[in-house]
């Protein structure tokens, strides 16, 4: 499988396909439009979409460089046409960004959440804050070190995208969902089966 | 007892097929050891020094004969012949294959057992009070609430990578059996003048190189609210927990970090915006829980004294037996029963809390025979039989005896707590298990056991503690210098309610030189002591000095022991 999102010092690697699981539908496999970028390298600005490759048109910035830079004419543009999403590291204390991030929920398509390696639990919560506290409605991408067996808890947390790191498997990935037919605890996608099935 | 609903056996169930795949995935090499390590923990599947070790839950240490029977039969086909009982009342196999545990996790589910988060950095097994729903102190039967958190617990999406590992134990009795205040959280149920249900709240406390006593920074919570607040703990932890150093990651370093009073301030925060949701517990969830928990068929019987017990014993049999029931047998909530603990602990055993496959099939006839089929595990690595009829007791204890179960030296100085150290755990300085042989041995008189009364003593190959180190009246620890095998004394512990971390005496001891150093300890107590004094009771009268001077009398390396200190610190 080549990849399109290729590694390099500036972006964060990905599978070269989405792992779309909105909450009532199938999960399914889409080609990535999103570069992610790391602002490792801020050369100036965003990095170049126009001459990467054709269908990586959009990219993930990293919050903190959103928290720079988000008043500049030319980024308030880029944002303006839907080109612009950002993701939180997994040491980012979102909940010290509330209206900047109530703003952002104007002009972001996709929001992503960070995991540096796979056993770093942080971006669960917060997955969990930006659906209960902040209700975000639109995507929330799971990026970075992100492993087959992480799926099932990222997509109750609240996670609906899963930009797989690029040596897993999809058609593993794809049967994750459905490992468990109930719940002993709520979640976004719904409430506890031990709960639902008493008030029934 | 609890019993699983369909939605509790779909679960299990699912979760055999869960790990039979990654099992499959690790064993074909698509998935690596690195990546399959924090998933099989997550299952009680360890790498130990010879094998894989797989640790059972037994949610707050209260099982049944069938399941005991599973638990016997898995020593025998998959491992070698015993288990063995931990001090958070699980069961740990130390034998088994990695391709035959999906079958043993496949086989613990027809008799609804699992091996789900018995380690990891997730929620472990809850621990509660081994004579829950019995013990005469009882203000509130914990198991509902234990059940009700049990559930909630397992395979939480949000949890399922904390910093550290995550351990809760809730009380309900007067008498603290449970070490509250050493674990990340301890729940204290109590009721207020309405009736109400409602929980204290301890937090950061625990064991391992940095023991720390938890504290309150919660009262009086309405148990419906326990998912909630705990939600909020715990996420308040996984945002803000140390992960840069293994040993900072516990809760009880951010808990000391950030002061009890902010972290509650913090949590207070988090919860006021979840508080009111669907993740509380509703009365519809109690009831189906709480009717698993209701009494036994007890029959209507006249309360025995000690005395007409012992009377039911043949003449020559009545000074033994009667020191079994002073020691092994305590008082019960109902008239004319009592509950018995059978002894892990024999003299010269292999290991404290292990029970061989005959011991665990006899066992299981036993409470099915004696105390309606149910069973417990206590923390100290001993089993109860919490419903016996106190008329029936002479005959279980003459059953017990064949078993090799009735060793009368609960709460004696021999009824060792010991973790598996360095003949089995990877992570040991030292072995324990041969420290706490010979001090069986030395101390194999039962006269003067007897008479030297309540004494802990607790004993870890490593200062992760296992095997309660800190919390023993006397405490053993085993530690590493220039490759030697050394043992570091602690004295002053205490389990309960007036629990206390124990303090280093001084410079560490070689292996060979423990039994001395533990009987000129005790000597310094019986000589020193006054009336009906209590071990623990003497030393905090008279101090470490007598006792630390005594243990070095004739220490004849001493000169060779270095002060091995930093263990304990950080
Ligand atoms: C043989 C394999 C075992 C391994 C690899 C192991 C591993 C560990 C580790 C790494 C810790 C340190 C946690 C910390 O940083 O505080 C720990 C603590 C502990 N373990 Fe084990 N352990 C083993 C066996 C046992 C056994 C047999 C028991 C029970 C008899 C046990 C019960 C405990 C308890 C109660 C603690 C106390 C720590 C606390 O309360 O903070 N473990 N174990
Ligand atoms: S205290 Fe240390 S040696 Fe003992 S079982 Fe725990 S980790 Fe192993």
């Amino acid at each position: 499988m080549s990849q399109t999102n290729t590694p390099s010092s500036n972006t964060i690697a990905a599978h070269d396909q989405v792992l779309h699981f909105p909450k009532g539908s199938k999960p399914s496999l889409a080609p990535n439009v999103w570069l992610i970028w790391s602002g490792s390298q801020d050369e100036g600005g965003l990095p170049d979409l126009e001459h990467g490759p054709a269908n990586i048109t959009k990219v993930l910035v990293p919050f903190s460089w959103w928290v720079q830079h988000h008043n500049e004419s030319d980024i308030a543009a880029k944002a303006k046409e839907g080109k612009i999403g950002v993701w939180f590291a997994a040491d980012e204390d979102i909940l010290k960004h509330e209206q900047l991030i109530e703003v952002g929920k104007t002009v972001w398509p996709v929001v992503a959440a960070h995991f540096p390696i796979f056993r770093d639990g942080r971006s669960f919560s917060t997955a969990a804050l930006l659906r209960d506290r902040f209700q975000w409605q639109g995507e929330i991408r799971a990026i970075g070190d992100v492993l087959i067996d992480q799926l099932l808890q990222g997509a109750r947390v609240g996670f609906d995208s899963f930009a797989l790191r690029p040596d897993q498997n999809t058609d593993v990935a794809l049967k994750q969902f459905d490992l468990f037919s109930v719940t002993t605890q709520n979640s976004w996608r719904g409430l506890r089966t031990t709960r639902a099935s008493l008030s029934a | 007892m609890y019993k699983y609903d369909h939605i509790d056996q779909t679960l299990v169930d699912q979760r055999v097929a869960q790990f039979r795949d990654q099992v499959a995935r690790r064993l074909d090499g698509t998935l690596a050891e690195e990546e399959f390590r924090p998933l099989r923990l997550q299952n009680g599947l360890y790498h130990q020094r010879h094998a894989y070790m797989l640790r059972v839950a037994i949610p707050y240490g209260l099982f049944n004969s069938k399941q005991l029977r599973t638990m016997a039969l898995i020593s025998e086909k998959y491992d070698r012949g015993y288990g063995h009982f931990t001090t958070r009342q699980n069961i740990q196999y130390n034998w088994v294959t990695l391709e035959d545990t999906p079958d043993i996790l496949a086989e613990l589910a027809t008799v609804e057992m699992h091996a789900i988060q018995t380690s990891g950095n997730c929620i472990r097994n809850i621990t509660s009070d081994a004579f829950a729903g019995v013990a005469g102190d009882e203000y509130v039967d914990p198991r509902p609430i234990c059940e009700l958190l049990r559930q909630w617990s397992t395979l939480h999406p949000e949890f399922a990578h904390l910093p550290r590992k995550f351990k809760f134990a809730i009380n309900g009795a007067k008498e603290d059996r449970t070490i509250l205040l050493c674990h990340d959280v301890g729940i204290e149920l109590k009721k207020n003048a309405q009736g109400e249900l409602l929980a204290d709240i301890y937090a950061g406390g625990g064991m391992g190189r940095t023991p720390i006593l938890g504290s309150l920074i919660k009262t009086g919570l309405p148990w419906q609210l326990l998912p909630s607040y705990l939600t909020a703990l715990l996420r308040v932890y996984n945002r803000f927990g140390r992960r840069d150093n293994l040993y900072k990651a516990r809760i009880k370093i951010l808990v000391k970090a950030l002061s009890p009073e902010e972290f509650a301030r913090q949590v207070e925060g988090e919860w006021l915006h979840i508080k009111e949701g669907d993740d509380n517990f509703t009365q519809a969830e109690w009831d189906r829980v709480a009717k698993h928990f209701t009494k036994p068929a007890y029959k209507d019987l006249p309360a025995l004294t000690t005395d007409q017990v012992i009377a039911g014993a043949s003449q020559a049999d009545q000074a033994a037996f009667a020191r079994w029931l002073g020691r092994n047998v305590k008082p019960h909530q109902v008239p004319g029963y009592a509950s018995v603990i059978l002894s892990l602990k024999p003299h010269g055993s292999v290991a404290p809390g292990d029970a061989t496959t005959a011991q665990m099939y006899a066992i299981a006839d036993l409470s099915d025979q004696y105390s309606f089929g149910e069973l417990r595990a206590t923390h100290e690595q001993n089993l109860v039989l919490a419903d016996v009829e106190q008329a029936k007791l002479y005959e279980l204890w003459q059953e017990a005896k064949k078993q090799k179960v009735a060793l009368p030296n609960v709460g004696l100085l021999t009824d060792i707590i010991a973790c598996p150290g360095g003949d089995f755990c990877s992570l040991a300085n030292a072995k324990s298990l041969p420290i706490a042989k010979a001090i069986q041995e030395r101390f194999d008189d039962l006269d003067y056991l007897f008479d030297l009364g309540d004494i802990s003593l607790n004993i870890s190959g490593c200062i992760n503690s296992c095997g309660h180190h800190h919390v023993g009246n006397i405490g053993v620890l085993g530690v590493d210098k220039d490759g030697e095998e050394w043992y570091q004394i602690t004295l002053g512990g205490e389990q309960g309610n007036d629990a206390a971390i124990g303090k280093v005496i001084g410079p560490s001891f070689y292996a060979d030189e423990i039994p001395d150093v533990i009987t000129n300890i005790i000597n310094t107590y019986v000589q020193d002591r006054k009336d009906d004094e209590s071990f623990i009771q003497a030393y905090r009268r008279l101090g470490v000095t007598p006792f630390k001077e005594a243990a070095y009398k004739n220490a004849k390396k001493k000169e060779k022991a270095a002060q091995v200190s930093g263990e304990d610190a950080s």
